[in-house]
């Protein structure tokens, strides 16, 4: 299993640099800026629409939050998302998946490996997008009035890569449990997409706040408090086991899966006397 | 179960209320080359795909070297080499990285470096990118790849597939080597004259159900004779009224027969209406296995 996940690794080298680096625009971006809007976003800290939409913006701990803790884990898991289906159900529809299952390897290993590179993959663009944010805040930390130092900085933007791993591991789940990459790649999608707004709204409407441990994003602190306090652990402790039931789940559904065919699980086919 | 390499009973595949493969019974022996034919959507794919575990069968039982295929997969297919009809490689790596992968994937020593020898008799540059390859190519890369591992069984989909036929010769060589070596080869293919050149069983797969098997050697001392028998005048009308013969076609001076049995009786009789000329039409394993093929006549059932 270790020679695979090796070269599942390798097959990562671009899209860890091309992810980790094109990630770096965001903290050079958004925590460059900082200064130069800290007035004006001190006085959109209360507007509702910013609320309902998980952000704080009024110190710079807020805008850390909002933007690296909460924007970043959504877009990287674009990434994983991208990652996880196609490693399954992606290479299962181009063939590539059929030359490495009639290897002496068992499934479950396979499954293994994938996950572990897509884990480690999302893990060092993440680590890169931490050190670039604690390099840029040690660029404008003279200019800006804030408590936090560039380690916190590091720490807070890597502790919502639990997110990303959880995503990760549900887009593997749907790819062995669906027919298609298409079908897991837009459930996965819209659960993420639902995931971010239903958080929120379910944070302010009545109606909505039994749904709010449903969505990942609600395992998600993006206030300056977590910022300095770091992310709640029964939190990361959550996006950790739904990452890991998934990868269960994955490991379940890819060992029972009828490969090339492309069906749901209720698909097997039955002798018709 | 017995000792055969390959051996499947009552063997079914369903793609939901789709037919795949309907109750196979099939064996392979050691150290022979099976050709299994059948044309596109038959079920040759269906039943190498449950030999390796790719899929599990509705019903019925598919072993490899005694041992049950859904069972120990994993050391089922440490002794298999496939080449799957429809290839997809990593087309990002070179040829060079891809066997070297492969190899390190399999853990086999035994075969290291082995395909350097396999590219160079094929003429595959293997420092070249997979995705600059044509079609023909990326074939070699996958015959290299079933082959690297010397394993005893290989499982060959349509090998030759957008090869050229100096390199589809070179890559039946390999399969004759294979087998001058005591390994199995199971070929499946609707090339028949590749078959007929290395193949020593055919089994026929028509609609999911295997409808004959046959050693070739006896297919062919089976097979008919095709003969048109050029006369002087008119050809008799009648007298070729015999068993295992039957008339394809009469023109003004000739008429054309098939003969399954009695040839000398059919010379007899030709002799005696001053037959003037007599040619003969080899009819390929192609023909014969039409013959089989003709859903009307059926052919050997098995």
């Amino acid at each position: 299993m270790f020679r695979l996940f090796v070269q599942e690794l390798k097959f990562r080298r671009n899209a860890i640099l091309g992810w980790g680096l094109g990630l770096c625009f965001f903290p050079l971006m958004y925590v460059g800026i900082y200064p130069s809007v800290a007035d004006e976003m001190a006085g959109l800290a209360d507007l509702e629409i910013y609320q309902a939409m998980g952000m704080n913006l009024g110190t710079f701990g807020d805008w850390i939050g909002s933007i690296m803790v909460v924007m970043l884990p959504l877009i990287a898991s674009i990434y994983a998302i991208g990652n996880g289906t196609g490693t399954l159900a992606g290479e299962e529809e181009d063939g590539r998946l059929e030359m490495l299952v009639t290897l002496p390897l068992p499934r479950w290993q396979i499954v293994t490996a994938k996950a572990l590179a897509v884990t480690i993959s999302s893990f060092f663009i993440y680590l890169v997008v931490s050190f670039v944010s604690w390099l840029v805040f040690i660029a404008i930390e003279g200019q800006i009035e804030t408590v936090l130092v560039g380690l916190d900085v590091f720490k807070a933007v890597l502790a919502s890569w639990p997110y990303v791993f959880a995503m990760a591991m549900i887009a593997m789940f749907l790819a062995a449990f669906c027919s298609t990459r298409r079908f897991a790649t837009m459930i996965a999608t819209a659960y993420l997409v639902i995931g971010y707004f239903g958080s929120n709204l379910a944070a302010s409407t009545p109606l909505l706040e039994p749904f709010e441990p449903f969505f990942l994003s609600t395992y998600l602190d993006g206030t300056g408090k977590a910022i300095i306090e770091g992310q709640k652990t029964g939190d990361i402790l959550v996006l950790v086991g739904v990452g890991l039931a998934a990868f269960i789940l994955a490991l379940i559904f890819f060992q029972r899966r009828k490969l090339t065919v492309g069906a749901w699980p209720w698909q097997r086919g039955r002798v018709e006397k | 179960m017995s000792t055969n390499v390959i051996e499947t009973r009552d063997l079914t595949v369903y793609y939901g209320k789709h037919r795949g493969i309907l109750d196979v019974n099939l064996s392979v022996e050691k150290g022979e080359v099976f050709g299994f034919l059948g044309p596109n959507g038959a079920g040759k794919t269906t039943t190498q795909r449950v030999l390796l575990d790719v899929f599990s069968p509705t019903s019925g039982q598919a072993t490899v070297f005694g041992k049950d295929c859904q069972k120990d997969g994993v050391a089922i297919r440490k002794h298999i080499g496939y080449l799957p009809g429809e290839l997809a490689l990593y087309a990002n790596m070179k040829a060079r990285d891809f066997f070297k992968m492969y190899e390190y994937l399999r853990k086999d020593n035994k075969s290291k470096g082995y395909w350097r020898e396999l590219a160079e008799r094929l003429d595959l540059d293997t420092s070249r990118k997979i995705s600059q390859f044509s079609r023909g190519n990326k074939q070699k890369v996958g015959v290299v790849a079933a082959f690297m591992d010397r394993a005893d069984l290989l499982i060959l989909d349509e090998p030759t597939g957008g090869l050229d036929p100096l390199v589809q010769k070179t890559v039946l060589e390999f399969v004759k080597e294979t087998r001058a070596d005591g390994r199995t080869v199971f070929f499946s293919s609707h090339i028949l004259s590749e078959v007929q050149a290395v193949c020593d069983r055919v089994g026929i797969i028509r609609d999911g159900q295997l409808v004959a098997t046959q050693r070739v050697d006896d297919l062919f001392a089976q097979r008919m004779n095709r003969l048109t028998l050029i006369f002087e005048d008119y050809p008799p009308i009648g007298v070729f009224n015999i068993e295992g013969v039957s008339e394809l076609d009469v023109t003004r001076k000739s008429i054309t027969l098939e003969v399954r049995k009695n040839l000398p009786a059919v010379l007899t009789s030709a002799a005696q209406h001053n037959v003037i000329d007599i040619e003969t039409h080899n009819i390929s394993l192609e023909e014969i296995f039409l013959a089989y093929y003709s859903k009307d006549e059926g052919g050997n059932h098995v």
